[in-house]
């Protein structure tokens, strides 16, 4: 496993196109980062400069743009495979394709960890940087912390249900123009609208564990800290296990 | 290692695309799947590399589904299509992932790069080869296990007569030191050149299996001969009761070089070039066109059919 694994590995470090991926992220992060802290970009009414998780939800908030990289890392970690006919050499070469899904797998839960440091870097400097430069408070409370450890789960959480999504869909442009479609129209919408189903989709489930409920304006209509992490693997754990099971019988034409 | 195909059958849908094949394919023999477009070789092949599943029937190498081997990349080494690449990968990181994968040594990559002719290239984004190079990348990538057998669809497709040539001898190589090679082709021009054994298929069955000698043999003999005086070997010909024909490039003689030769050399007739022909694509056509039974299946390994 641990050849595949690092195969895996050096197929994303291999491609300028990860790289690209990850830079364009971070900016992304930061941009977001710059509209949470009241009076950089704009006044936000659900949090003030004084509150003492301000710096724990800014940090979470930074996380909105590496969900949705994580989980197009994931899902090209297989359409791409399949886009250049590059599964191929690849099933070749490990003819139990379980294995080469698993190695997918925990390469992008290996590779959320990188990216889930550098968010938190570029995230909590210029968090600090823009929260002082307003005079508020920058305080790291127990929320900050758990709203770091959460950010760990998630991206590992998201890189993983990617991995599944382009096992199930080996179509690139249908995975990713799906993945979007559904990160940031579908559940962007359902959440807010009907909070009794929309508070069950992975991204309400995500927001629950990060305690971002009130930063998204959902408020008390999320999953508590717990039930939310719960879901979540729950999501995890049944992308991965259809993706199991469909894996090994599809031709490779 | 011998591989084996054994009443393999394959229905996508509902199209037969492989209907009850079973063939053998020997160590130390290049032996060539042939057939026009649509015949189902590379559905055969897939299906030998565990790509894709058949509806029934087995193929094996030495006994063995190619998923049952240990290490198949040590044992087989197969080049599917020249499109498999990420254009944005160097050939040198393309073959890395691929040795990192199955263990295999460090410098395995450099070998196989410095046998297909790309050393010079290997730094080189794959985008940016040309349809040869990927064909050469394609080989390389399958000799990274110097395995025992090797697994070729098309692999002439997109060589410049350079590359052909270079495809042939090196194919043959391979063959001379024991290995298996089973290829597939659409052009028997090329097949003819390259293979010892031919498995002929058409709509997913299989025609014929026979060595290319008989088949050449069964094809009828011929030559073509280049000649200052044509009209007096003509004459010589005529009287020796062989039939012929002048074409383009000569007069084309239903008799082997060495009874035209002879017969030149009586006659003290200047010959300016002579090569023997045999009207294999005929053959060939006459197989795959005309409805065909199927072929009977081999009963071993060993009992290669004919």
């Amino acid at each position: 496993m641990k050849a595949l694994l690092d195969a895996e590995l050096l197929k994303m470090r291999s491609t300028r196109a990860t790289a690209l991926l990850v830079l364009a992220t971070l900016v992304l992060a930061v941009l977001t980062v710059a509209t949470t802290v009241p009076g950089v970009i704009e006044e936000n009414a659900w949090i003030s400069l004084d509150d003492p998780d301000l710096l724990a939800n800014v940090v979470g908030n930074g996380f909105g743009a590496p969900l949705v990289l994580m989980t197009l890392l994931g899902v090209l970690a297989f359409t791409q495979e399949f886009r250049y006919g590059t599964i191929t050499s690849t099933y070749l070469g490990e003819p139990r394709r379980t294995r080469v899904l698993v190695a997918k797998g925990l390469s992008l839960a290996l590779a959320s960890i990188v990216i889930t440091i550098m968010t938190l870097a570029v995230s909590v400097a210029c968090g600090i940087a823009l929260i002082r430069s307003q005079d508020g408070n920058v305080t790291v409370t127990g929320q900050f912390w758990q709203t770091v450890g959460a950010g760990f789960v998630v991206m590992a959480a998201y890189g993983v249900v990617g991995v599944a999504v382009g096992a199930l869909v080996p179509n690139q442009i249908a995975a990713v123009v799906g993945v979007l479609i559904w990160m940031l129209a579908v559940e962007q919408m359902v959440i807010p609208l009907f909070p009794e189903v929309g508070r069950w989709m992975p991204f309400a489930a995500a927001s629950s564990l990060m305690q971002l409920g009130p930063s998204y304006g959902f408020d008390d209509q999320l999953l508590s800290v717990p039930m939310g992490g719960l879901v979540l693997v729950g999501y995890t754990a049944a992308a991965v296990v259809l993706a199991l099971g469909i894996t090994p019988k599809r031709d490779v034409l | 290692m011998s591989i084996e195909l054994r009443v393999l059958t394959k229905v996508f849908g509902d199209v037969l695309a492989v209907d009850d094949l079973s063939a053998v394919a020997q160590p130390g023999e290049v032996t060539a799947l042939l057939g026009p477009n649509g015949a189902g070789k590379t559905t055969t092949l897939r299906m030998l590399l565990g790509l894709v599943a058949p509806s029934s029937g087995t193929a094996t190498f030495d006994g063995k589904r190619y998923d049952e081997l240990t290490d198949p990349i040590r044992q087989v080494g197969a080049v599917l299509e020249a499109s498999g690449y990420h254009p944005g990968r160097t050939g040198l990181d393309h073959l890395r992932i691929l040795a990192t994968a199955s263990r295999l040594p460090h410098d395995a990559p450099e070998r196989v790069l410095a046998e297909t002719g790309l050393a010079a290239d290997a730094n080189r984004r794959v985008g940016g080869f040309s349809l040869g190079m990927r064909q050469r990348l394609g080989i390389a990538a399958a000799m990274l296990g110097d395995p025992k057998s090797l697994v070729l669809d098309e692999p002439t497709n997109g060589l410049d007569p350079p590359g052909v040539r270079w495809l042939r001898g090196y194919v043959g190589g391979l063959a001379d030191e024991g290995r298996t090679v089973l290829l597939s082709s659409h052009a028997l021009s090329e097949v003819e050149l390259i293979a010892d054994h031919v498995l002929v298929m058409a709509r997913g069955r299989l025609l014929r299996s026979s060595s290319l000698a008989t088949l050449r043999e069964e094809a009828g003999v011929g030559s073509m001969v280049r000649t200052p005086d044509p009209d007096r070997l003509s004459a010589a010909l005529d009287a020796a009761g062989h039939t012929h024909r002048h074409t383009d490039e000569g007069l084309a003689v239903d008799a082997t070089p060495e009874q035209v030769g002879e017969l030149a050399a009586l006659h003290r007739i200047v010959l300016h070039g002579l090569e023997g022909t045999a009207d294999l694509e005929k053959a060939f056509f006459r197989l795959t066109q005309e409805p065909h039974p199927p072929v009977e299946r081999p009963l071993s390994a060993e009992g290669v059919l004919s």
